[in-house]
């Protein structure tokens, strides 16, 4: 009876799902179609010098001019993304406006990116509830992956992103697949995503760290400590012959959570390799004529670890090495980029049993520290975010958090407004904008992992009742 | 037995628990959020009454300037040149079309004889609209359309190229003269800059380039001007708009070669460009006033309360005190000089000011009430036409290129008919303009010097941004704290509620509630966010009335009411009222709408104090109060009490008053008296906004009247 209710109210939530979808479509197009009086694609919050499509257009016809599209500093994105969104800058549609195809493709990597998020909510959620049942926890959960679908669709960054011809929506999509393949232990999958995304915009590399800990573990579960536990107990009583049983298929599918399986981690290494020279022999090939892959890693990765372009964005190193003296530019670029680097391995042990959560940590942090951020990166984690959203129930400053969001997305235009276009405000206003969204991203990600955490010590505290309450 | 568990919970949390000074701090406040709201509040009111007393003396703070160090140099020789100039204009006496061409001619004729360049800037008059997308994007993003050939103006340039100068900057003075009938006020208007022009060809100090626009005033002095800059500062090649202009003049010829072939070199029909702009004097001359001396008039506000650097004023105000003897005013809300409580309020300041005085020497508190009262009607305006966004005069084109310009205007005593009062009159107006053109050309840099936000409560005191946004900061600081305050409580209240139902009936469904209650906050959101969203249609809806052709305002004021509430009917209709809840709803519920509505609020006002600070100001006398005491009528009636009494009589008074036409209304009654009350006014005020492209049209639309409706939805909240 209750499941036939559920399943029936699956049905609903699944028809709204594709509605919502489907308006989310609809209501993109709308907005490519003004594309002049959004004016988005020059905005510095949307496109960066890596990810603008009007660098991308200049890139191409350099490369059709026969010369080196990195020539001039204009293009700092892969040759592949040339050869693949190059023509379609160029051709354009009667009555259409411009670059029409282009957007037409990010939507459809939004829409790709959605499903696939979709896809590892479901996958999570199933791996969730079996390791809760094993520790004898009943929960219900709610459709974690259409939600974080849906908010991944209807948010106004991940929107804005598609619309402002930003590459984004496409470096997410490569981010999103790695994970997605991981989850469903598609081995080459998730190696060919990292490998896309690293080449894309070299920041997923870190994420090796999760993949690796996801194709070891299998997906998030409570820590594993709590199965030990309740393996120890129960095989410490022995009373009649059909718990035994249950007993051990509970410790086997415990097993399964602890050990970790090399395979799938030694497999993903060697598709990594194989992915890696054949995108590096496509490059070169796309490349061989006007300039050389050495050319090309100074200056995509070189530009993104070099922080060249100082024009002002939504991050906070442009300002401080705008400012910074030449004979410690050296220095500061070290220790900027160092603190990503800091944060993974502590990162990495503690959240070792969720290593999707760990993904997510990441993702942000890198997003917060970037070089080149824009609104496309912060789109990505907060989907992700809300794939957790039955572990971060009890997130404190959620409201708080949501109206800095909706705040500094609103002030900072103005404060760019003041800036350029008015001349009564100076820099320093937008940085001001700045530091206030990398406090707030730094918040999030304190506040979600704190929830986490406490999350974990409420299914300790539930599972330690449970295994008392089997002892009485 | 839940009880208990509870008290065990707590127990156990307690000394975990170390909150550091600041969160104490925090907390402390967020408990005692009415206290503190209400005196933050009266404060903020208090501070913004106050500032007339703490406006600061205005000093010129750029070195370079050096205002008035330098003797005049203007003779009675230009001065005759320029009368000469004036009697042949005035002796023109041709049909309508013939004398603007004519008069632009011997415009030309003098202009090109003093060594001049000379150019005709051929312009199309258009009005612009708002289109709100174009909101942030670039002055010149703006794309203008409909042409006709009917109604184009030509603007007469003059350039003289500076002998000290390297041509990389110039400064501005504009003259509007209508071509077609131009009085005599325009034609004195004309003869001072002349003066001062003919001095400039000839000395050698010019370090900056000088241009001279006679800006064709037939269709509104500030479209000539605004098309003008428009095309100085976006060089078209082969550009529409001026193939199009082009088109139009030809059949109109303005016939130049006709001169005689010495001055046809120096005049050009292209556009001539000097360097980029230091500064923009607009100059004006109406008619003559009858209770002082010359006078002298300033106006500084341009789009969305944006102001010229401080120090043009000063500089301007310093020369024609000190140097010119001019009187000089800047606007004031005269009704507000006999207002009974002002004037006590004025005695009182002056009372404590001589208090503080008695006791220490040193504090230099407090002015003379009648200063108070003058300051007070000065800041008034002040922060009345900021908070407009209209540019108060052609000086407001300027501004959108980062050009600082005010406008002068110079009015003589009236009959100063006599041939030597005018003389002398040109001669006070001329040397006025050489000091600030000579004092803008010993500049270095641009003005960046003093400040661009500032207030004027005179035309030498001023209050400065540091000041006057305290006055806001007191005003919206309770704001946070009580949306903290109201979102802690109502999770709280279900927190208990939790406890209260006893376990067994809790299902599953409502287990999850609790479980979600940290992000209970989403429904109070979605309603918030819808309410926005009806408030960008309201926005829209003019645009469709306006469309609709021969409709009076006040029939396009009622179409535009009836519209806005169909819509939100319809809204209610697809998404449910708030008022018919089918669910019993929540306790906190109620709480929770507030406290999102007073971070919308919040975050509104704080937007807009920096898009632009008066209208931030004024929105926040209005909503502040509201949002704050906002609270379910139902709950008051059930209390029952006296306090409870006069807490719904404020909020519906309040409630009443903020609403935008009410306020409208309301303030010109206050102003104008009770019986020049229409209601097209409104429309008329709305749509001129709304043509000048303000962010007060923006704030009104998004911002106040959406924040005004949840108000209006808690007050009537079924809880």
């Amino acid at each position: 009876m209750e499941t036939k209710e559920e399943n029936e109210q699956l049905n609903k939530t699944r028809g709204g799902f594709w509605t919502w979808v489907m308006a989310s479509v609809i209501f993109r197009l709308i907005l490519i179609y003004f594309p002049q009086n959004l004016n988005l694609s020059s905005r510095p919050e949307v496109s960066t010098p890596l990810t603008s499509l009007r660098r991308l257009a200049e890139g191409y016809w350099l490369k059709q001019a026969s010369m080196s599209p990195y020539a001039g500093s204009m293009y700092h994105g892969s040759p592949l993304l040339l050869s693949v969104l190059g023509p379609l800058t160029v051709k354009s549609i009667e009555g259409q406006p411009d670059h029409v195809l282009c957007s037409v493709l990010f939507v459809i990597a939004d829409i790709m990116s959605a499903l696939l998020i979709r896809a590892t909510g479901w996958k999570l959620q199933m791996a969730y509830k079996k390791s809760l049942e094993a520790l004898g926890i009943i929960n219900r959960l709610v459709t974690s992956g259409d939600i974080a679908a849906l908010v991944y669709l209807w948010n106004p960054f991940t929107i804005v992103a598609c619309v402002g011809l930003s590459t984004s929506p496409i470096e997410n999509l490569f981010i999103i697949l790695t994970l997605y393949g991981a989850c469903t232990r598609l081995v080459p999958l998730a190696a060919f995503g990292w490998v896309m995304a690293t080449h894309l915009s070299l920041y997923p590399a870190i994420l090796i760290i999760p993949v690796i800990l996801l194709l070891g573990y299998g997906p998030d579960a409570p820590p594993r400590k709590l199965f030990l536990q309740k393996g120890y107990c129960k095989t410490g009583d022995k009373n009649s012959s059909h718990v035994h049983c249950a007993q051990e298929e509970m410790i086997n599918r415990s097993k399964e959570q602890i050990i970790f399986s090399r395979r799938p981690v030694v497999l993903f290494f060697f598709w990594a390799t194989l992915w890696s020279i054949y995108v590096l022999v496509l490059c070169s090939i796309s490349v061989k004529q006007y300039s050389s892959l050495w050319e090309m890693f100074q200056r995509t990765y070189g530009f993104i670890l070099t922080v060249e372009d100082m024009s002002p964005n939504m991050g906070v190193l442009w300002y401080f090495f705008a400012e910074v003296f030449d004979f410690f530019r050296n220095f500061f670029l070290i220790v900027f980029h160092v603190n990503i680097l800091f944060m993974v391995l502590p990162l990495a042990i503690r959240l070792n049993h969720r290593p999707c959560f760990l993904a997510f940590v990441y993702i942000a942090i890198s997003s917060m520290l970037k070089s080149y951020p824009s609104v496309g990166d912060s789109a990505l984690y907060l989907g992700l975010l809300v794939l957790f959203l039955d572990e971060l129930a009890d997130m404190q400053f959620s409201f708080f958090i949501f109206c800095g969001y909706v705040g500094i997305s609103l002030l900072s235009p103005v404060m760019h407004n003041l800036w350029i276009w008015r001349g009564t405000g100076n820099a320093n206003f937008y940085f001001a904008t700045a530091i206030a969204y990398a406090c707030l991203q730094i918040i999030l990600v304190v506040e979600s992992v704190g929830a986490m955490l406490n999350h974990d010590r409420k299914l300790r505290k539930l599972s330690v009742a449970n295994l008392q309450d089997d002892e009485s | 037995m839940a009880q208990t568990e509870t008290g065990k919970e707590t127990a156990r949390e307690i000394p975990k628990m170390k909150p550091r000074p600041i969160v104490l701090l925090g907390i402390f406040l967020i408990s005692h959020c009415f206290l503190v709201s209400v005196v933050c509040c009266t404060a903020g009111v208090l501070a913004l009454l106050l500032l007339p007393v703490l406006a600061k003396n205005t000093y010129i703070s750029e070195n370079a300037l050096m205002p008035g160090s330098a003797s005049s140099m203007l003779s009675n020789h230009d001065i005759s040149e320029a009368n000469r100039l004036a009697k042949d204009l005035s002796g023109l006496n041709l049909g309508l079309e013939d004398t603007g061409i004519e008069s632009r001619r011997i415009l030309a004729r003098y202009l090109s004889d003093l060594g001049a360049e000379v150019s005709y800037h051929k312009f199309l008059s258009q009005q612009n609209h708002l289109h709100p997308l174009h909101f942030f994007s670039s002055p010149d993003g703006l794309m203008r359309e409909n042409f006709s050939c009917s109604s184009y103006g030509v603007n007469t340039v003059g350039i003289i190229r500076a002998p000290r100068g390297d041509g990389k900057e110039a400064i501005v003075f504009v003259t509007p003269y209508n071509f077609g009938k131009s009085d005599l006020s325009e034609t004195l208007s004309l003869s001072i800059a002349y003066s001062v022009f003919s001095l400039l060809t000839q000395v050698t100090w010019l370090a900056k380039d000088i241009i001279w626009l006679i800006a064709d005033s037939q269709y509104g002095e500030y479209d000539s001007v605004a098309a003008w800059l428009r095309d100085y500062h976006t060089p078209s090649f082969t550009g529409l708009v001026s193939s199009n202009v082009d088109a139009c003049v030809v059949g109109n010829n303005l016939e130049i070669s006709n001169d005689n072939s010495v001055v046809q070199g120096k005049i050009s029909d292209g556009f001539r460009r000097a360097g980029t702009m230091a500064a923009a004097l607009v100059l004006k001359v109406t008619d003559g006033n009858e209770q002082w001396d010359d006078t002298l008039g300033i106006y500084a506000e341009a789009s969305n309360g944006q102001m010229p650097n401080l120090d043009l004023i000063n500089i301007v105000n310093y020369l024609a005190v000190h140097r010119q003897g001019l009187r000089v005013k800047v606007q004031k809300f005269w009704s507000l000089l006999d207002l009974k409580w002002l004037e006590f309020l004025g005695k009182t300041f002056e009372l404590l000011g001589k208090l503080a005085r008695s006791l220490n020497p040193d504090w230099k508190f407090g002015i003379p009430a009648s200063d108070y009262i003058e300051g007070t009607a000065t800041l008034a305006s002040s922060l009345y036409f900021q908070a407009l966004g209209i540019p108060t005069g052609p000086h407001g084109a300027f501004r959108d290129f980062q050009v600082d310009a005010i406008t002068l205007e110079i009015s003589p005593k009236v009959s100063s008919s006599s041939k030597a009062k005018l003389n002398e009159f040109v001669l006070r107006g001329g040397r006025l303009i050489e000091g600030v053109i000579r004092s803008v050309n010993n500049l270095l840099e641009k003005f960046h010097q003093s400040f661009f936000l500032y207030l004027l409560t005179s035309p030498s005191k001023f209050v400065s941004v540091g000041v006057y946004m305290i006055a806001f900061a007191l005003l919206v600081a309770p704001l946070p704290l009580v949306a903290a305050s109201l979102y802690a409580d109502a999770n709280k209240l279900d927190f208990g509620m939790k406890f209260d139902k006893s376990t067994p009936v809790a299902t599953a469904s409502s287990e999850r509630d609790i479980t979600f209650r940290s992000w209970k906050w989403l429904s109070a959101a979605k309603e918030v966010f819808v309410i926005h969203m009806w408030g960008v249609v309201v926005l829209l809806l003019p645009y469709l009335i306006s469309q609709i052709p021969d409709l009076s305002p006040t029939a396009s004021f009622v179409s535009w009411v009836l519209l806005s509430m169909l819509s939100l009917l319809i809204l209610y209709l697809i998404l449910g009222s708030p008022f018919s809840h089918s669910h019993a709803s929540l306790k906190g519920d109620w709480a929770m709408l507030k406290s999102a509505t007073i971070s919308a609020v919040f975050i509104g006002l704080l937007l807009m104090s920096v898009v632009n600070f008066a209208t931030a100001e004024i929105g926040a006398l209005l909503m502040v109060p509201l949002c704050l005491m906002a609270q379910p009528l139902k709950l008051d009636i059930r209390a029952a009490s006296l306090r409870s009494f006069f807490r719904v009589s404020c909020t519906l008074i309040l409630g009443f008053i903020a609403f935008p036409p009410v306020a409208f209304f309301t303030s010109k009654a206050v102003f104008e008296g009770p019986d020049s009350i229409n209601l097209g006014d409104f429309w008329n005020w709305m749509e001129s906004l709304r043509a000048w492209n303000s962010a007060t049209y923006v704030y009104i639309g998004m911002v106040h009247l959406p924040c005004w409706m949840l108000c209006i939805h808690i007050l009537f909240h079924s809880c």
